[in-house]
């Protein structure tokens, strides 16, 4: 999954992005409002985390001109101001959801997988593909009982895979939700890291549980 | 002494209006009874002339020509007049029968002089006598002999009549006014009472409108609706108080809101600095990264914290200044040294135009933070590649010291602004983390408590100049004591 963290105090920002890079986010961040926007209507977010002072521009601006372009994307909000018309402010611009500081981590991640879940109209936090089992809140993959170990950026797209499961997934989607703005862009990269997740999640002898569409991408088995 | 406006209101008009009511009726009181008694003292006066015109003294003898004798008031018992006739040698010559033996009062003047007095008769009958003293005609001698019977013969005529009459009406009158006067007064004390209420009104609805000011709302004005015009400066001046108590508390309430705020977006960094680390284990240079990132974050909140103290101390006058002569070229230079190096990262020229010659009379500490603050706010917003220097020159009797550097993006409405708590030019308040917009402000602030003042400005170009005014010598009061608590 791919966030965009708009965060103008470098401590913060720095200790969001490294945690939720850690937790299997793909995250494009910077500091400065204008260059927000920019990252935003550019790129596919699934939730953008957004702080309210922003140099270049505030982020209830921010929010109101991403709205005002049509984008759909979850917003969260991050800011010191508690008052109650600060609150409703933020929500009637279209944010979707509210965090005052000082927050805990945890929390803000519980916020974020629950949009994602939003997102993705999945209100359940497992996903069960045949055998197969995703606890979207620990990030665990179960096959049958046994634990499956995956790296975080296997889980990504496992995750997201699994968020779609029965649909058929672009190259260019997986691109966009489970790699950073920064990465380095390669052709085959997406199917490297399929190849990768299909040799831990698919047993011989068994169904596949990625299946190729040719020409169009991929497609995580229909769910149990 | 008395508390209540109503309690003093009424007392006076009610005292007042008694002692008027109590002269007025003495004055009309004495008005008619000096009439009335003119009145029945002349008509005793003329009796006492036809009786006095009407004695003849022959041989020593004594009389009253008869028909005088006869006339109906020295007769009649009801309202009876009475009189009584002395010789000179104080011996009663005649009297009128009605007083059998009883004596008039012996009232004696000088000769044709009328004299009145009152008196009683033998039934306590108030009685009102005139006295007159004359020489009587003589029945059988001639006018020539007339002086010789002056001395011996003049006789004392006292004429008295009843009095009852008058006295009543005298007492009707007494009762009459004091009756007017107790009717007039009790009626004045309602009427007074309810003009006093009706006066008072609008201080009773003043009085209400500002019990009815909550603490959580001093929006509210009183005397919105007319006031009487002795009210409204009281009106005025509440409503002044109530104002200037809003914007206190406004501002108290922002400051409050502002500090919170300030220190939540830190505390937020160091929380999730630390929990992030704590989700994993890590090697010993990552623990290391965390805590040093940890320790900048509260050593910026450590300044924000001094400053916020410091501008507390100054706004309540606590802060203890003593004064020496600071050679200010060389303040500047020791002052500029913690920041050449940010300045040669960023390339930033700096200047020290003040002259060798130019001492301030201030508190070396204090006087160093305000240069320190200028100086490393000039460093944080000059363009890379862009300027500094510091001027001074001596004024009539001020030194005038400026901070300026290039870079500037200000509006001139904006420069106003950048003595308020927390301001920063930009919506972000909390981009730079050390930057917390407490520096100038509390410049302005220490300036002020050190008897200057400061003034920022910008030029075309970009160029943003503190101007701060000092005195050149130390205030009169300072001078012997080089300590200066501020009260």
């Amino acid at each position: 999954m791919r966030l965009l963290l708009i965060e103008d105090y470098r401590p913060l920002q720095q200790s969001l992005t490294k945690g939720l890079r850690e937790t299997g986010f793909a995250v494009d961040t910077t500091r400065d409002g204008q260059e927000g926007l920019w990252y935003a209507m550019s790129n596919d977010y699934d939730v953008i985390i957004l702080d309210l002072m922003l140099p270049g521009m505030d982020g209830l601006s921010l929010l109101k001109k991403l709205r005002a372009e049509g984008k759909q994307n979850h917003v969260l909000i991050l800011t010191a101001k508690d008052t109650l018309e600060d609150r409703v402010a933020g929500l009637d611009l279209g944010a979707d959801d509210y965090l005052v500081k000082p927050f805990s981590f945890e929390e803000l991640l519980a916020r974020v997988r629950a949009l994602l879940r939003r997102s993705y109209r999945e209100k359940n936090p497992e996903i069960k593909i045949q055998h197969l089992r995703i606890d979207l809140t620990t990030q665990r993959v179960w096959h049958g009982r046994d634990e499956i170990r995956l790296t975080p950026r296997e889980y990504a797209l496992l995750e997201y895979l699994a968020m779609r499961a029965g649909q058929t997934v672009s190259r260019t989607d997986i691109w966009e939700h489970v790699y950073e703005f920064k990465s380095t862009a390669s052709s085959n990269v997406v199917d490297v890291y399929i190849g990768y997740l299909r040799k831990k999640i698919e047993q011989p002898g068994k169904p596949p549980l990625i299946y190729t569409v040719r020409g169009r991408g991929y497609m995580l088995g229909p769910k149990a | 002494m008395m508390r209540s406006l109503r309690t003093r209101l009424l007392f006076g008009i009610i005292c007042g209006m008694l002692l008027l009511l109590l002269t007025f009726s003495l004055i009309v009181y004495t008005v008619i009874h000096r009439a009335l008694l003119n009145q029945y003292d002349a008509s005793l006066a003329s009796v006492a002339g036809i009786l006095a015109a009407s004695v003849e003294i022959d041989e020593n003898k004594i009389e009253l020509e008869s028909d005088v004798q006869q006339m109906p008031e020295f007769l009649r018992t009801d309202r009876p007049t009475y009189y009584e006739l002395w010789r000179s040698d104080g011996t009663v010559a005649l009297r009128s029968p009605l007083l059998s033996a009883d004596d008039l009062v012996h009232l004696e003047g000088s000769i044709n002089a009328l004299v009145f007095a009152m008196s009683q008769d033998k039934n306590s009958r108030p009685l009102r006598a005139v006295g007159m003293k004359f020489i009587p005609r003589s029945a059988n001698t001639d006018d020539k002999e007339q002086p010789q019977l002056m001395q011996e013969q003049a006789i004392t005529l006292v004429v008295a009549g009843d009095a009852t009459g008058l006295q009543r009406q005298l007492g009707l009158l007494r009762w009459l006014l004091l009756g007017a006067s107790g009717v007039t007064t009790a009626l004045s004390v309602f009427i007074a009472a309810v003009v006093v209420r009706q006066g008072l009104n609008p201080l009773n609805s003043i009085a209400g409108e500002i019990a009815a000011i909550k603490e959580d709302d001093l929006t509210v004005r009183v005397g919105t609706t007319s006031v009487p015009s002795e009210i409204a400066p009281i009106k005025n001046r509440l409503n002044d108080l109530l104002s200037r108590l809003e914007n206190a508390f406004t501002r108290e309430r922002r400051f409050t809101c502002d500090v919170a705020h300030e220190l939540r977006t830190p505390l937020t960094g160091i929380r999730s600095t630390i929990e992030v680390a704590l989700r994993r284990a890590r090697n010993t240079a990552e623990y290391q990264t965390v805590l040093s990132d940890c320790l900048t974050i509260i050593e910026s909140m450590q300044t924000m914290v001094n400053n916020l103290l410091m501008i507390a101390r100054l706004d309540a006058c606590q802060v203890a200044f003593r004064r020496v002569q600071i050679h200010l070229a060389e303040l500047v230079n020791s002052r500029w040294h913690p920041f050449s190096g940010k300045a040669v990262e960023h390339r930033i020229a700096f200047e020290n135009r003040v002259p060798n010659d130019v001492t301030v009379n201030s508190d070396p500490e204090n006087f160093s933070m305000v240069l320190s603050n200028l100086l490393d706010n000039a460093v944080e917003y000059t363009n890379d590649a862009g300027q500094i220097w510091v001027t001074a020159r001596h004024t009539d009797d001020s030194i005038e010291l400026t901070v300026a550097n290039t870079g500037c993006q200000l509006t001139s409405g904006q420069v106003a602004q950048v003595f308020d708590c927390f301001w920063r030019s930009d919506s972000s308040r909390t981009g730079t983390g050390t930057h917390c917009g407490l520096g100038l402000p509390l410049v302005q602030r220490l300036v002020r408590a050190l008897g200057g003042s400061a003034a920022a400005e910008v030029q075309p170009g970009g160029v943003f100049t503190i101007r701060l005014t000092l005195p050149a010598s130390a205030p009169c009061n300072g001078q012997k004591n080089p300590e200066i608590k501020r009260p």
